[in-house]
């Protein structure tokens, strides 16, 4: 590993600090070896990833000073204010790396990085679950069980990898131009929605899209997964000949003008849409009876973050009852809801204004095996069968 | 769009043939004013074709493949993406190219009122630079199902577009929504030509006993035949290429390459960069081969003015 170097170099306790806690500590965390924890004994461990008690957290943190973050757009799922509170709670400053990342550029950010200490090194990562495979094979992520474990839903067992946030798929209806929102899957087929169904991205290009090729199919198969790629060709075939599937790719602007009056979309997306649009047209989210998918988004910290106690303080603020509701705030379903709806810690004025809970209880969440078979089926499917060439 | 804008200048002088400059012995010192345009045309159009060139045999990991190459030519998707690809392209470059000159012909020598020209070539300007997602967004919210024209035509006439069968997404549609940037762009490219026609060679033929057939067929016709030639292929490219619009107006519906090509390098579900070089490879081909083509034509051609 990178840092055998400096371990095996001769430094005093004291000149190590001086160096700094945060070069010093990092170097231990990549060091990984038990060893190197002698020189720093006062800071809690990282090798076990074991939760830290929070005060000696946040005490080891304030040595660090700094957390780097990337890919946090401040109006994906509020992240924005998920930043602020984080900041003026721990008094840390924020070192924001390119928002507008993506999984893979993120992952490439902690690699490219590997042995550097600078700014241009993320600590944390919020990547899109699939991607936790390729992370885990590059060994980039260090383990750390939060104080919330028990209460994750999707997560690594040894915490290399956790779910923070997830969307449903739901339906996003156009008022003015449907009279009966369709209720479920199925719905769909009716001839009254002829030209009317539409995605919100394109199968071979968006992960949403796939997915709500595979919902559909989950709801056919009655939950079964194993049959649920297939079916939801099956389905969408059946869709498309019946003339409702509308190719257009939906946005915001074509729901407005009402050419595609019904999207399936993640719900945090469909409903920041609704703000947006703002009553003009009007829209109804629904999420489907059946075939319930969740999308989630994983969390991780680097295996070789700088400021390691920081990214750790992160991740207990974001995954504590506070975090997840600023979460709730900007749509996005937080991991632990179901944990916080049962102890009623999820304020009244945030559930009223999301899809009733109780339609969230079903959510089927899909294992980055599970998820990249589907995809594999349904991209190489996809055109033979739905379009039959 | 800047290769079209490039070609437009360049097009825009040499249409009619003037009298030459004496032949003389070119000198380094000639060539340095063209530096600037080697060095752009080195870095964006020779080092990215060599790029696609030798992307298109790395596999996903980064060794050497001819896998790619195989799945141009094995894979159902790929080999009718092409297919729907050149009809397009074909349909609306050959499209364009009729009506474009047509009008261009009317607005420069129809005898239409001199301001009439002015909106022509203005409109053109911008209509031919209009693409991308407005431009798809501009026929979905006019002739989509719920477009403004569409349910115009349903109430105020009774007349439903999609009684024949009709839609506007499908092949048909995509190549009106094409139209749409290619008829301007010929209008604006052979306005200037139309124009390096002198009224001195119509007068010529016709005291020579000539028709006006005559003259188009033995004069006229034949001095702009190089620059129609130049401009129909440049209209095929145009299509071939286009991508942000088809993509807009109907995500993979419509197979074309280009988007075929977006998945594999920008999705977030598909990611194989060797596969979308081996298909950008593919259009290179194409485009050499139509370029080829058009060289020897123009070669003909322009024969008999040496």
């Amino acid at each position: 590993m990178s840092s055998n170097k400096r371990s095996t170099e001769k430094v005093t306790r004291r000149d190590f600090l001086k160096v700094g806690a945060v070069a010093g500590a990092s170097a231990l965390l990549a060091a990984c070896a038990p060893e190197a924890a002698a020189p720093a004994a006062n800071l809690p461990d990282l090798t076990s990833g074991n939760s830290i008690p929070l005060d000696d957290l946040i005490a080891a943190a304030k040595t660090e000073g700094q957390l780097t973050t990337i890919a946090l757009p401040h109006d994906w799922a509020n992240y924005g204010e998920m930043i602020e509170t984080f900041k003026a709670k721990y008094g840390l400053t924020i070192n924001e790396l390119d928002p507008n990342a993506g999984s893979a550029d993120e992952l490439a950010a902690i690699e490219a990085n590997k042995d550097s200490k600078g700014p241009q090194a993320p600590d944390t990562v919020d990547v899109g679950v699939g991607h936790t495979a390729n992370a885990m094979a590059k060994g980039l992520f260090a383990k750390y069980k939060v104080s919330t474990w028990d209460s994750i839903e999707m997560k690594d067992p040894d915490g290399y990898w956790w779910a923070e946030y997830y969307g449903a798929l739901a339906f996003e209806v156009s008022k003015p131009a449907i009279e009966n929102s369709p209720q479920d899957w199925e719905d769909l087929l009716k001839p009254e929605y002829k030209g009317k169904v539409a995605m919100a991205g394109d199968v071979l290009k968006s992960n949403q899209s796939v997915m709500t090729v595979y919902a559909a199919g989950l709801s056919r198969s009655g939950g079964d997964k194993t049959k649920a790629a297939e079916m939801g060709l099956q389905f969408w075939k059946e869709v498309n000949d019946a003339g409702n599937f509308i190719p257009v790719i939906a946005d915001q602007g074509t729901i407005a003008q009402g050419e595609t009056p019904i999207v399936m979309e993640w719900d945090y997306l469909a409903l920041a849409n609704r703000d947006s649009l703002a009553g003009n047209p009007e829209t109804e989210i629904i999420v489907p009876k059946t075939g319930v998918i969740a999308g989630p988004y994983a969390g991780g910290i680097s295996a070789y973050a700088p400021h390691p106690y920081a990214a750790r303080l992160w991740w207990e603020f974001i995954m504590s009852d506070e975090g997840q509701n600023i979460y709730l705030k900007g749509y996005a379903h937080p991991i632990r809801f179901n944990d916080m709806a049962k102890r009623g810690v999820v304020p009244e004025e945030l559930a009223a204004k999301l899809p009733p809970a109780e339609a969230y209880a079903n959510a089927v969440f899909l294992s980055v095996e599970e998820l990249q078979a589907a995809t594999t089926y349904i991209t190489e499917n996809w055109r033979s069968v739905v379009f039959g060439e | 769009m800047g290769i079209v804008n490039e070609k437009l200048t360049v097009q825009s002088k040499g249409d009619a043939p003037m009298a030459r400059p004496p032949h003389k012995r070119a000198s380094i010192i000639n060539w340095l004013p063209l530096a600037p345009f080697f060095l752009f045309a080195t870095m964006f159009l020779f080092l990215p074709s060599i790029s696609i060139f030798i992307g298109s045999f790395k596999s996903v990991d980064g060794s050497f493949t001819f896998d790619n190459i195989i799945a141009l030519f094995t894979v159902k998707d790929f080999i009718n993406a092409y297919r729907t690809s050149l009809t397009i392209s074909a349909i609306t470059a050959l499209g364009g190219a009729v009506f474009g000159f047509l009008l261009a012909y009317a607005v420069v020598l129809g005898g239409l009122p001199k301001g009439l020209r002015t909106f022509m070539t203005t409109f053109s300007g911008v209509a031919s630079n209009f693409a991308g997602v407005p431009l798809a967004f501009a026929f979905i919210a006019t002739m989509g199902n719920n477009g403004l024209v569409t349910r115009w035509l349903e109430s105020a006439f009774g007349f439903d577009i999609h009684a024949g069968g009709f839609t506007i997404y499908s092949i048909t549609g995509l190549s009106i929504v094409y139209m749409y940037f290619q008829f301007p762009l010929m209008v604006l490219i052979m306005a200037p030509a139309l124009d390096g026609l002198r009224r001195e060679w119509s007068e010529a033929c016709a005291n020579l006993g000539g028709t006006s057939w005559h003259y188009w067929r033995y004069v006229a016709f034949p001095i702009l035949i190089p620059s129609l030639l130049g401009t129909t292929i440049l209209l095929f490219g145009n299509a071939f290429g286009a991508y942000a619009t088809a993509y807009a107006f109907s995500g993979s519906f419509i197979n074309l390459v280009p988007i075929l090509i977006g998945a594999q390098m920008q999705g977030d579900v598909l990611f194989n960069p060797g596969l979308g070089n081996a298909l950008a490879l593919g259009m290179v081909f194409i485009m050499s081969i139509s370029m080829i083509g058009y060289i020897s034509l123009q070669r003909r051609a322009a024969r008999w003015l040496q």
